[in-house]
């Protein structure tokens, strides 16, 4: 029989309500409360017994103290005095139980207790849910920028996708529960005048919601990872997920750690495993980053079908991937020297990918070789066709545009999609040199922009192999 | 109306305070209290640890004696003084009670 249990636990740090009423029934069901970890709960197997609970908070207590104070411990003594017996503390929360069955409350005068939480709040909860509500504005604001500037780059890829959905969900929480702080101190500042104690209340559901999306979010994305295929994408996702985030989790949690068991004061202590951690960060991002670089000039995630080569004294990469469309669909022809890419991304929103067959610099027919390239956006949640369309069709030109003289102004002029076997076509077109030779295709669930060499007159018959190949 | 800091004192402050006419350590408080009132007031350890806190820094005890954790207070004359004050307040509103509700009831 297991003797001890470990749990996650969402409760609010102010909500000494749920917490206590939550302990004293894991204590009805067999489970003493014994240690609270930095994520996890730690529970030992007692008689099940009624036992009642009492959360308490400490102000002048902190994570890094090297243990409780002789203040601390004062505070201790008079609780013991009175039956109650401390289960488990961490930082200014603590948590004491009493086998009396009916005990005097360890705190008795509900202003006092009120300030107590509030003192306790301002020198932890408040100044971190702040700050951290301050950084998840600033990244969701950021996300709404690129969203407005690039929705399909943001959408198609599974790391902004998690990422955008990672920062919602944080700002989300932090506003909820500071928020929710907010609300109950100024109910429990009134209600205290009036000689009770307001109830307080967590935003359990809502955190466990949360805690479940982003892990959701996490497998989707090393699985959309591992199925990419990208050794490049691979390596990354593992470093920063089995690497970086819990190596820099357990170096701050090991020096924070070591320096209270060497009694270090808790301001040194402090201070050392901050900038240790911000140290260790800009390390490990810097050296990951160095890594990639480095491995990709390297060629170390080359896929199997890659190709470096030299030309006037510059180091290339040629690819063989196999294309939805070549050249060789379209043209009678036959050339040695062409690197042919297919690269892409997919999320559950969208999946984009390009083609492109260029001529190898170093090429014999380099100048008489066709160029030929793509990008297909697969709509595949409905509701984005119309923004892909927008943003496709208009605002990449609007915003070209507005920072090029008039003369230089392009625009997609509808042309006819008939022969591509679309269901609408626009070609893009210059203002001082007319039509170009880039296509806007649209299908029900897909957009394709082709690129043709400017010299290439585009045949009926061509279009519609277009279409075929691509067009879904 | 929030209260003015110790312009007017709940019972627990009272009681505290009249512990401390005489030398006495956190922990006896905590019995004191309750012996005094028959149980009619008990006060909570977190309550009591606040409320030590804050008389000694509104100068209304001192702290007079040290022996490892063991802290014995006393009250000072300003602590005197508040404690006079509220009892000459919560007799004017016995005062006050008895005269409106009638001699005969409460003689």
């Amino acid at each position: 029989m297991k003797e001890t249990k470990r749990r996650l636990e969402t409760f609010s740090f102010y909500d000494r309500t749920g917490l206590e009423e939550h302990l004293a029934q894991m204590a009805e069901e067999g489970w003493l409360l014994d240690k609270i970890g930095q994520f996890l709960w730690h529970y030992r197997r007692i008689e099940p017994k009624k036992l009642t609970f009492s959360v308490a908070y400490f102000p002048k207590a902190s994570a890094f103290d090297p243990g409780p104070s002789e203040e601390q411990e004062t505070f201790y003594d008079f609780c013991r005095h009175t039956g109650w017996v401390l289960a488990a503390s961490s930082a200014q929360l603590q948590v004491f139980y009493n086998e009396g069955p009916d005990p005097v409350p360890i705190e008795t005068d509900p202003v006092l207790e009120v300030e107590s939480i509030h003192r306790t709040m301002k020198r932890s909860f408040l100044p971190s849910q702040l700050m951290l509500l301050a950084v998840a504005v600033l990244d969701v604001g950021l996300l709404v920028w690129r969203l407005i500037d690039d929705p399909i780059g943001l959408l198609a890829s599974p790391a902004s996708v998690l990422t955008a959905m990672c920062w919602v969900l944080v700002f989300v929480l932090a506003g909820v529960e500071l928020g929710g702080y907010f609300w109950w101190h100024r109910k429990a500042v009134k209600a205290a005048e009036q000689g009770e104690f307001l109830d307080s209340r967590s935003h359990r559901k809502l955190q466990i919601g949360a805690l479940v999306l982003m892990g959701l979010g996490v497998v989707y994305y090393m699985l959309s990872v591992a199925l990419s295929g990208s050794r490049m994408m691979i390596v990354v996702a593992v470093l920063m997920f089995c690497v970086y985030m819990p190596g820099l989790f357990l170096l701050v949690r090991g020096v924070m750690g070591w320096l209270k068991r060497k009694k270090v004061s808790a301001r040194v202590n402090r201070v050392v495993t901050i900038v240790s951690g911000l140290v260790a960060a800009y390390l490990f991002v810097g050296a990951i980053t160095f890594g990639v670089l480095f491995g990709s000039t390297h060629g170390w995630f080359a896929e199997q079908d890659e190709e470096t080569y030299e030309y006037h004294g510059n180091t290339f990469t040629a690819a063989q991937d196999r294309l939805p469309l070549t050249v060789e669909d379209l043209l009678d022809v036959e050339y040695e020297g062409y690197s042919r890419e297919h690269r892409g991304s997919e999320s559950i929103f969208l999946a984009q990918y390009q083609g492109y067959q260029r001529a190898r610099f170093d090429a014999e027919r380099y100048k008489e070789m066709p160029r030929l390239e793509y990008t297909v956006t697969v709509v595949k949640a409905p509701f984005l066709y119309g923004l892909c369309r927008e943003h496709l069709l208009l605002d990449r030109t609007e915003r070209w545009n507005r920072d090029m003289p008039e003369s230089a102004w392009y625009f997609y002029e509808p042309t006819d999609p008939a022969p591509w076997g679309a269901e609408a076509a626009y070609r893009w077109t210059d203002r001082e040199y007319g039509p170009r030779n880039t296509f806007l295709l649209c299908w029900p669930d897909r957009f394709v922009e082709i690129t043709f060499d400017q010299e290439w007159e585009v045949t009926p018959a061509q279009m519609a192999v277009v279409g075929e190949k691509l067009g879904g | 109306m929030p209260r003015a800091k110790f312009q007017t004192l709940t019972e627990q402050m009272f009681y505290i305070l009249l512990c401390l006419r005489e030398e006495c350590c956190g922990i006896d408080i905590l019995d004191r209290v309750s012996a005094m009132t028959g149980g009619r007031v008990n006060v909570g350890s977190g309550t009591l640890y606040d409320l030590l806190e804050r008389f000694c820094q509104a100068g209304m005890i001192r702290e007079t004696r040290v022996e490892g954790r063991r802290r014995s207070y006393l009250l000072t004359d300003k602590g005197r003084e508040t404690l006079d004050k509220e009892y000459r307040r919560i007799q004017a509103q016995a005062e006050d009670y008895r005269r409106h509700m009638g001699e005969e009831r409460y003689p």
